[in-house]
């Protein structure tokens, strides 16, 4: 790698578009220390109370319970559904590997809207509006492409030789799978399911056609609360999310390296 | 012995752990999701837009062009689409132009701070766009952080940045700036600084080699990036509808209030269908523009 | 017992790789007896490491039969088929230690634990790689990762030792070493074996017999000696060892070369291919006395065109008529080299023309 750094002027010129682009996700975090009962900046006094409001009042913890329960749901089928077509699309051959790929991953290029839209209209006679089944249907039609591109990357890359000198070795295609295969895409598989739980995790335009008084999701309530009342609770809650989305971030980068995943 | 000799033709056996036999198997579980959760929906969609609702909300199962008919005659929603379009363009501009130096700053730089920048532009990428309004909520309404620090400097009434075209465009333009950024900095794979170098040992300013030079080299990237902003724009929801407080018309939140306010699934599939056809049509321009960038 | 149904006894019978329209391997027959050490040499895209991956079980066979101490192997997945393969890129287990690498065929077997131990144990010890039981292979030197692969690949006692270019990530120093190692572990357990190479120096030397392949066909197979001294086609001869070929016109059984006329086995009439080992021909300058006084030698004038000192061994090369010729010479401290532009007379015995029926090809000397 070359040894030149960048311009002066060029870094003068970023810093403040960086603080332009962070600078919403940072002014949660003073806001939800506010003691005020209402949105104000800067705040009239600093206090715990948010945050013994989102961990006290009934309303958040629910919705917070279904969001992680459904996101685990969530990233474990996506796992056990994207691994084996991985396998599929990666190890065999085929001429038309790339166009089922293409329809594959087809649902990221929808807009949620248009997605939450058609998927509501077809859950709506089938009762599955509002249930948790419903949510995790809706949620795995998006994080499946995700987790199919992250898998395959990270198979194509795994050691076909190894994979056949434990075939040698008297290994049966399960177990070459499951002693070599699968240590060899580690790596590949937490950076597939940190993502995949976040996108479920962060969904809320499908969900909110999807969600309703009986079940919601944390990000639909949050909606609504913002909608109705910008108080200071849900700056606590942000900050709480934010601090999750930066541990997901970093097991991304340790794992399957932020730039081969989001740097195409 | 002599059998076992005799050359027979064989049936084909592969080493790799996957037998080509089993690829259905194991590729049906992601199709049926594929399927019952995309395919049969969208299907679903474009059908639903062709039928009538009724003034008691139920729909009718007969063919009628009601819907189109009103995208295409209403005043109101050509309207919608002509601003969408120019809201849009605009953002998809103003996000190029305050994204490119980051781009470029992340594309000079190398190890640890690489990594630390790339955090700085995938964390907000990755949090979810109801905090981040939040965020902008708290900025920008009448006793927030940029009305605060205007008023004093010496302004004596706040400006209405919220609940108007002025806050979507801003957030909308922050929360698509990830994006920008990285289609950006994929499109900067070509750059090499010895370019530039050798532009600057012929003789051209700094300005000028960025003219002559950088910007023809990353105009793919730039391509791309513009694409994916404008496409995202026009999608997004959780942003005008937040921070356009219901004063901002939108494709997006049209069709979510005539879906889920007015009821009227139809003209929400017609006005769907409108969305598909502008990506179509904004993939077409991209296509040509590629093509012509070389 | 026939001798094929031997145990450890290697049959293989029209053995055929089709790709689409593309022939990989074509019909390739050969038997390898039990303890015997078979090389396939050729060069690349040849068939070799195709034929070698079907005997595997790697690579399904499009026709054919594969047979091993009597029992048909053709249709057994490769984890029933109990061969050792050692590969070129030697595919250790990335995130297993050399013991646990070395294990893994035995764990597949089910063998206890107690066994397993004692028979990595015995396994480490024969590639000398004791005391790194516990080490990662990227830990290891190449040569060390050859070894492990090697250890795997025995500690399983297979039927068959497949061996698919095994040096050839080694550098020349450690190339030789393992040369003589992989023999004479191959010679103490008396396991038959094949093993892959396009390097004919690995297979003459390692090899009890050699399979020169070409096109997907096998040229020809024999001992070392045979194929150098006697080989079936001139794509033999080139390959093995160095050699002059050029084109001539036989009649009568004599060959005429330039002014020359000289003998050897081959066809009598007709175009043929001459082909002559360059340090099997003698270089004397013209002036010289001549020493057949029999005329029982080939003897051809010409004159040096080049002359090359490579240390051990000097390259002429002699202008025979159209033909150019090249010879070798050991060096020696009593005489210099022959200067170019000297008129010399080349002599060497009619055994040495190799002479076949001609087939387009052009005449230069090959490497």
């Amino acid at each position: 790698m070359d040894e030149r750094k960048p311009p002066l002027g060029l870094i003068l010129l970023a810093l403040p578009l960086l603080a332009f682009l962070l600078a919403p996700v940072l002014i949660t975090i003073p806001i939800s220390f506010s003691a005020d009962p209402y949105l104000s900046f800067p705040p009239s006094g600093w206090s715990l109370r948010w945050y013994r409001a989102a961990f006290t009042g009934g309303a958040v913890l629910d919705v917070f319970a279904t969001s992680v329960a459904l996101g685990l749901v969530v990233t474990a089928l996506s796992l056990l559904i994207a691994l084996p077509a991985a396998m599929a699309l990666v190890r065999l051959r085929w001429g038309w590997v790339s166009a089922i790929e293409s329809f594959l991953t087809a649902p990221l290029l929808l807009p949620a809207i248009v997605l939450g839209l058609a998927i509501l209209i077809v859950f709506a006679p089938l009762g599955l509006l509002a249930t948790f089944p419903g949510l995790v249907a809706a949620h795995l039609v998006v994080t499946l492409p995700y987790a199919l591109r992250i898998l395959s990357t990270a198979l194509a890359g795994a050691p076909l030789a190894a994979e056949e000198a434990a075939a040698t070795l008297g290994a049966s295609p399960l177990r070459v799978f499951w002693r070599v295969t699968l240590p060899a895409i580690r790596p590949g598989l937490a950076a597939a399911a940190a993502l995949c739980f976040l996108v479920s995790f962060d969904e809320v335009v499908i969900s909110l056609f999807l969600t309703g008084p009986r079940l919601s999701t944390l990000p639909v309530w949050m909606f609504h609360h913002v909608e109705n009342e910008a108080d200071p609770l849900v700056a606590a809650v942000s900050v709480l999310l934010i601090a999750l989305t930066l541990v997901i971030v970093l097991v991304v980068d340790r794992t399957a390296g932020l730039s081969r995943t989001f740097v195409k | 012995m002599t059998a076992a000799l005799a050359v027979a033709p064989t049936t084909p056996r592969g080493g790799s752990p996957v037998r080509p036999a089993a690829g259905p198997a194991l590729l049906a579980a992601i199709v049926a999701v594929n399927l019952l959760g995309f395919v049969v929906p969208v299907l679903n969609l474009l059908r639903l837009s062709f039928l009538k609702v009724e003034a008691t909300g139920t729909l009718r199962e007969t063919f009628d062009l009601s819907s189109w008919q009103a995208i295409l005659t209403d005043g109101f929603y050509a309207g919608l689409l002509v601003d969408s379009v120019r809201t849009c363009a605009l953002i998809t501009g103003l996000t190029l132009v305050l994204s490119y130096p980051i781009a470029l700053l992340i594309h000079r730089c190398r190890g640890t701070i690489r990594t630390l920048l790339l955090v700085l532009v995938v964390t907000p990428l990755l949090t979810s766009a109801v905090v981040r309004t939040y965020g902008w909520v708290a900025l920008l309404y009448d006793q927030g952080l940029v009305n605060g620090m205007l008023m004093a400097l010496g302004l004596s009434a706040p400006l209405r940045l919220m609940f108007n075209t002025v806050g979507v465009v801003i957030g909308l333009t922050e929360i698509l700036m990830p994006y920008m950024i990285l289609s950006l900095l994929a499109g900067f794979g070509r750059l090499d600084p010895r370019y530039e170098e050798a532009a600057m040992t012929l003789g051209a300013s700094p300005w000028r080699t960025f003219l002559r030079v950088v910007l023809p080299l990353t105009l793919p990237g730039i391509a791309l990036g513009c694409l994916l902003t404008f496409v995202l724009a026009l999608s997004s929801f959780i942003t005008p509808k937040l921070l356009g407080g219901g004063r901002v018309f939108l494709l997006a939140t049209e069709i979510y209030d005539q879906a889920m306010v007015t009821l009227n699934w139809p003209l929400a599939a017609a006005l769907s269908m409108v969305i598909l056809a502008m990506f179509g049509l904004a993939l077409v321009l991209y296509g040509r523009l590629v093509r012509r960038i070389g | 017992m026939t001798a094929t149904d031997a145990p450890g006894h290697l049959a293989i019978r029209g053995l055929t790789k089709r790709y689409g329209g593309f022939t990989a391997v074509d019909g390739l027959d050969l038997d390898v007896a039990r303890g015997e050490l078979l090389a396939f040499l050729g060069p690349s895209g040849c068939g070799k490491t195709t034929s070698l991956r079907m005997v595997a079980g790697l690579v399904p066979a499009s026709g054919g039969r594969i047979v091993v101490g009597g029992r048909d192997l053709t249709d057994v997945p490769t984890h029933r088929r109990d061969m050792g393969l050692v590969f070129q890129s030697y595919a250790l287990f990335p995130h297993l230690s050399v013991a646990r690498n070395v294990a893994f065929g035995l764990e597949m077997r089910g063998i206890g634990r107690a066994e397993r131990e004692a028979r990595v144990r015995e396994a480490i010890a024969l590639v000398r790689l004791t005391g790194k039981e516990e080490h990662r292979p990227a830990q290891l030197s190449g040569g060390q990762q050859q070894r492990v692969a090697l250890a795997r690949a025995l500690v399983i006692r297979p039927q068959i030792l497949l061996l698919d270019e095994p040096l050839s990530n080694l550098d020349a120093k450690l190339r030789d070493e393992m040369r003589i190692e992989i023999r004479e572990i191959q010679q103490r357990l008396g396991i038959t074996a094949i093993f892959v190479t396009h390097d004919q120096v690995e297979a003459l030397t390692m090899c009890d017999k050699v399979a020169v392949m070409n096109g997907g066909r096998l040229e020809q197979l024999g001992p070392p000696l045979d194929l150098y001294e006697r080989p079936a086609t001139p794509f033999v001869a080139s390959f093995v060892g160095r050699i002059n070929q050029f084109r001539a016109r036989a009649a009568g059984g004599i060959v005429g070369l330039g002014e020359a006329r000289i003998t050897g086995a081959g066809p009598a009439e007709g175009p043929v291919e001459v082909m002559i080992r360059p340090h099997r021909i003698a270089l004397r300058p013209a002036s010289a006395p001549v020493e057949d006084a029999e005329g029982r030698l080939n003897t051809v004038a010409g004159t040096v065109a080049r002359t090359t000192f490579a240390g051990d061994v000097l390259h002429y090369e002699v202008a025979v008529g159209d033909a150019m010729i090249g010879v070798e010479e050991a060096t020696r401290s009593d005489a210099g080299p022959v200067a170019p532009g000297t008129p010399v007379r080349l002599s060497w015995r009619p055994d040495d023309t190799l002479l076949f029926a001609a087939v387009a090809r052009d005449g230069r000397m090959r490497p």
